[in-house]
């Protein structure tokens, strides 16, 4: 599915061209800028993640957020702040757009007055990976690449191998044998060549940074190429738009690679710059992961910028099981900024808290997503959460992909 | 302290920027590009901090920090360590704790992070 031209009047660009207002890339550590027109992974002097940068004042005096606000539904409707500069390189599965939905049974019992999740399931492939992989494998196909490969805990394989499907590439996937059985066959259904790897997200990670240096193909890692964070910050902007413009007070989000979280930061910022928030208080940002696996957590309560390598890293919550993200000082930094917090559940927790908002509300989540309602319960009952607050969980997936564990 | 720092790496693309990193904030780079001269640097030179791959091509490095460990130069044993690694099997981490280093980082080096690690244990010239 294509989007029409919604620019017929702009004479200086070409047909094709979607206007994104992409200026370059970034470096996160050390500021240097990179050309958005080659392919890079992450920052050649300091290796830090690159991040794209927007000419957000020319965007701010071309750009109405109300046009925005009529196009068609799905992650493109933001193009101009995505990294897709020709319209006929956007993968579009139907990504983006989930719903806002009000949680009304769980506000009264947990004493809240504006209690919200934004339920990721509604993805293709069932999750809030398909934003990420929809912008990198777009933005892949429009620098040229051919192969493309991923090391994944799980829910980023099946949306890779299905973008990767869509768009003409090989897709190689490295993933944990413990992976969900859906994981598995979604990604080999989409013609993916699966690795099943003895051991974490971080030695698939390591086998496969391995292979793609040795036969050149593209490293699609969390945070190792610049463009996942892309997709996924258009969740912070379609926030902002379901809150009038406004941003809600917290925002509590599963953590394992952390690209949601560092991706929304981006988008609050991106649209203060655009002028477009009534009120420019950003939301605290809660950072959940299972205590069997929680690096951000350890880190946050020591007060560190860099996380330290989680060894013997265990948890139900595939998703979380990541013992050290590419990008944990961006996600540290993050949360020190909103003046949020970082906390971890136990598996036990997760699993009433899936039963919960299920059996109050009808959502069958994701481990991660249950995770960020036992994190609202110990909130709540610690005072750090006000009764009046706006609060948003982030469900970043379907349970029906998790059913492994429950045999 | 004499601010020097061991680094136990046979790949050269790694050594040259980690040296370039560390010389740049003042530290002296010694280099070793095995598992045995590395030990042999160690025991015959005045180290502060030890940097140490895990993929050398003769000791691997778990063996290095068990050796050096074990030393007969007992400065040896309370030197910190850190494993650098790209290592792709399960345990790495949990290997390189047990065999005696003392922080855990993976390739590709994060060169901010390195600092910190590094003026953790060595400050800043």
């Amino acid at each position: 599915m294509r989007e029409r031209n919604l620019f017929p009047n702009t004479a200086s660009f070409p047909q094709s061209m979607t206007q994104s207002y992409l200026s370059h890339l970034e470096c996160s550590g050390c500021g240097k800028k990179y050309s958005h027109d080659q392919i890079h992974t992450f920052c050649s002097v300091c290796q830090s993640p690159l991040l794209a940068q927007y000419d957000l004042m020319r965007a701010r005096q071309n750009v109405d957020r109300e046009e925005i606000t009529r196009r068609k539904r799905g992650m493109w409707r933001w193009r101009e702040f995505l990294p897709v500069l020709h319209e006929e390189n956007q993968v579009f599965l139907g990504e983006g757009d989930t719903p806002l939905l009000s949680l009304p049974r769980l506000e009264k019992e947990l004493g809240l007055s504006h209690l919200y999740v934004k339920d990721e399931s509604s993805n293709p492939t069932g999750s809030f990976k398909a934003r990420g992989l929809a912008a990198a494998i777009s933005k892949a196909k429009e620098l040229g690449v051919e192969k493309v490969i991923i090391p994944t805990a799980g829910n980023a394989g099946g949306a890779m191998a299905a973008y990767a499907a869509r768009a003409g590439l090989k897709a190689h996937i490295f993933m944990p044998k413990d992976t969900p059985f859906a994981n598995i066959e979604e990604s080999r259904m989409a013609g993916a060549e699966v690795i099943l790897v003895d051991g974490l997200i971080s030695d698939a990670a390591g086998m496969a940074g391995e292979k793609a240096r040795a036969e050149g193909w593209f490293d699609v890692s969390t945070f190792k190429e610049p463009y996942r964070v892309e997709g996924k910050k258009v969740m912070g902007y379609e926030l902002a738009e379901a809150f009038a413009w406004q941003l809600p007070d917290v925002i509590i989000y599963p953590t394992g690679g952390g690209t949601g979280l560092v991706g929304m930061w981006k988008a609050f910022a991106e649209l203060e710059a655009l002028g477009w928030l009534e009120k420019t208080k950003r939301p605290r940002m809660v950072s959940v992961q299972a205590d069997g696996c929680a690096p951000v957590v350890k880190a946050f309560q020591k007060g560190a910028i860099f996380c330290d390598f989680w060894t013997n890293a265990k948890t139900i919550a595939s998703g979380l099981r990541v013992p050290k993200s590419f990008a944990d000082s961006l996600i540290l930094q993050d949360i020190y900024d909103s003046e949020g917090t970082a906390l971890a559940v136990s598996d036990e927790e997760i699993l009433d808290s899936q039963k919960h908002l299920a059996r109050m509300e009808g959502i069958f989540a994701a481990p991660e997503g249950a995770a960020t309602l036992a994190a609202l319960k110990e909130l709540v009952q610690e005072g750090w959460i006000q009764s009046e607050e706006r609060i948003v969980l982030f469900n970043t997936g379907s349970g029906l992909k998790y059913l492994d564990y429950k045999n | 302290m004499s601010n020097n720092i061991l680094y136990i790496e046979d790949n050269p693309d790694n050594m040259m920027l980690v040296q370039r990193a560390l010389e740049s904030r003042g530290y002296h780079l010694l280099k070793a590009m095995t598992g045995l001269s590395g030990v042999e640097a160690a025991e015959r030179e005045d180290v502060d901090l030890i940097l140490l791959d895990i993929n050398l091509p003769d000791i691997d490095g778990y063996e290095v920090a068990r050796r050096l460990r074990k030393s007969s130069k007992t400065s040896l044993m309370h030197t910190p360590i850190i494993a650098i690694t790209a290592n792709a099997l399960k345990g790495d981490a949990e290997k390189a704790l047990d065999a005696g280093c003392d922080v855990y980082m993976s390739k590709p080096i994060n060169i901010r992070e390195l600092w910190a690690r590094v003026e953790a244990f060595v400050p800043m010239p």
